[in-house]
């Protein structure tokens, strides 16, 4: 326990003792930042001329304010996540670090968790801004504080989903370069895979002719991956969170990714102790 | 204190080292000697739990190293061939974070991190970057960081590479100094550095222990001992 809070505070000062953790944090404020007065303008323009928009009432503020807006941080927060997971062990091995931190008497669920949680100090340090954000709209607008609270536990939870599998990728290479493109790529990936699920057919449109008593298994398989693909896609799991409604496949879907990446992060560092 | 029997190695199909066997009494220091390549840092992987070996077993200050790795990285101070440092920490806190990991208390921390700045001469750079210190620096922080908490077993590899002369003669005094209370493994390819410092020296030659000798000054000189080793002749 004290051991890991000793690598989690090593690994948190680290972001902040080199540029990437001001560049990280100052790049998402930026854009955050950005999307947010867009997106309320944007309100403000539909909700003071509802009729032009094709509206008959004032639309919803949660609806059309605060949902784009936190899918858009959402976004924002995935796509910078390989800047923040990159460096945890690629940066170790490349330096050579790696060969005193694996000889310290630590733990491998020490090393996973302590970095992992730093990683995560960093998810919640970006949150900071969107509750910033949040709490501009709090001020303004009667707005149930859950809905806030859960717009944001929803950006955060994705975010540490995603900063798992960038873990797990930076177990695996060598250079902070490679692990980041990785990452981003498989993170490409995820977020197409719902897109390309829904232009999958559906299984029964798919005929296959002359193989007999395979059919049914055949059509079974296909129907396995479209739905896994569909549930696969990242995306779609953020929808409800950030209008306020909670799944709880949604917020499944998320743990679960996370401990399975960090399940395989620990099969990662444990291989240096059986590849004899 | 240090056992190691029948240690072999593979790389794929090369063998790094292959069936090495000896024994280290405590306090004892011993210099590990080879050319480039023999395998040195390879042993001095397994021993400190960093690389599993293909075969054999290494057992230090009582513990199995593949069977209770916790145990043995407590007992042992490792500074490896390439000097691991955050080079965006300051010197002390790089050294009281090793020491946090190592299980210093948080009462005694600064005492004891002052302690081993001042044993290797690094104090005066406690509030330095690590990443502007020169090589001499960096390496003596390295050697620092493996005396923290004081283990009983140190294996350090090629110590006093990058040093000034007048850093090795110091570097070479702090570890004669290390002798009773700590059993010391070095490796080294200079041939005087041995003759200083250690009492028993192993050679190795690709891969394998080609002679063990003690270091005495009325015996044969350490020069022809690893000449005859490296080029075959001590096999005979």
């Amino acid at each position: 326990m004290i051991n890991t809070w000793a690598i989690c505070k090593r690994e948190f000062a680290a972001y902040f003792l080199t540029p990437i953790g001001y560049v990280v944090c100052g790049i998402f404020a930026l854009i955050a930042g950005l999307g947010f007065r867009a997106l309320l303008l944007e309100y403000a323009r539909m909700s003071q001329a509802p009729t032009d928009y094709g509206f008959t009432t004032v639309p919803d503020f949660g609806e059309f304010f605060l949902h784009p807006y936190l899918v858009f941080a959402g976004m924002i927060v995935v796509f910078l996540s390989p800047l923040i997971t990159m460096r945890l062990m690629a940066e170790e091995t490349h330096r050579g670090t790696a060969e005193q931190l694996f000889t310290l008497p630590l733990r491998d669920r020490e090393i996973v968790f302590g970095k992992y949680l730093a990683a995560l100090a960093m998810l919640a340090v970006m949150m900071l801004v969107v509750g910033v954000h949040l709490a501009i709209v709090a001020y303004f607008v009667d707005i149930e504080p859950v809905a806030l609270v859960c717009g944001l536990v929803g950006v955060f939870l994705m975010g540490a989903a995603f900063l798992s599998l960038g873990f797990f990728v930076s177990c695996l290479t060598r250079t902070q370069i490679t692990a980041a493109t990785v990452t981003f790529g498989l993170i490409m990936a995820l977020f197409f895979a719902g897109n390309m699920a829904e232009n999958l057919p559906e299984a029964q449109e798919i005929a296959v002719e002359g193989v007999g008593p395979l059919q049914p298994i055949l059509i079974g398989g296909y129907r396995v991956i479209r739905t896994l693909l569909q549930q696969l896609a990242a995306d779609a799991h953020l929808e409800e969170l950030t209008l306020g409604v909670v799944r709880p496949q949604d917020v499944v879907y998320h743990v679960l990714f996370a401990a399975f990446f960090l399940f395989l992060t620990f099969r990662a560092l444990e291989s240096r102790n059986w590849r004899a | 204190m240090i056992e190691v029997e029948g240690l072999t190695k593979h790389y794929g199909a090369v063998a790094a080292i292959e069936d090495v066997t000896f024994r280290m009494a405590p306090g004892e220091i011993v210099g590990f000697l080879g050319p480039n390549g023999a395998g040195k840092t390879t042993t001095m992987r397994i021993l400190t739990g960093f690389a599993p070996a293909t075969r054999g077993r290494a057992t230090v200050a009582g513990y199995e190293v593949h069977a209770r790795p916790l145990e043995v990285k407590r007992r042992v101070g490792y500074l490896p061939e390439r000097v691991p440092l955050y080079e965006e920490m300051t010197v002390a806190a790089f050294l009281r974070y090793v020491a946090e990991v190592k299980g210093v208390g948080r009462g005694i921390r600064r005492a004891e991190v002052a302690r081993v700045m001042a044993r290797c001469g690094v104090d005066e750079m406690a509030g330095r970057l690590i990443r502007n210190l020169s090589k001499g620096y960096r390496q003596r922080v390295g050697l620092a960081q493996a005396l923290v908490a004081n283990p009983p077993v140190l294996i350090l590899d090629e110590p006093t590479v990058g040093l000034d002369p007048r850093q090795i003669i110091e570097v070479r005094k702090l570890i004669k100094a290390l002798a009773p209370e700590h059993t010391v493994l070095l490796s080294t390819h200079i041939l005087p550095e041995v003759a200083m410092i250690c009492e028993r020296v192993i050679i190795i030659h690709q891969g394998r222990i080609a002679a063990e000798h003690r270091v005495d000054a009325a015996g044969p000189s350490l020069e022809d001992l690893f000449l005859r080793a490296v080029s075959g002749d001590a096999a005979a």
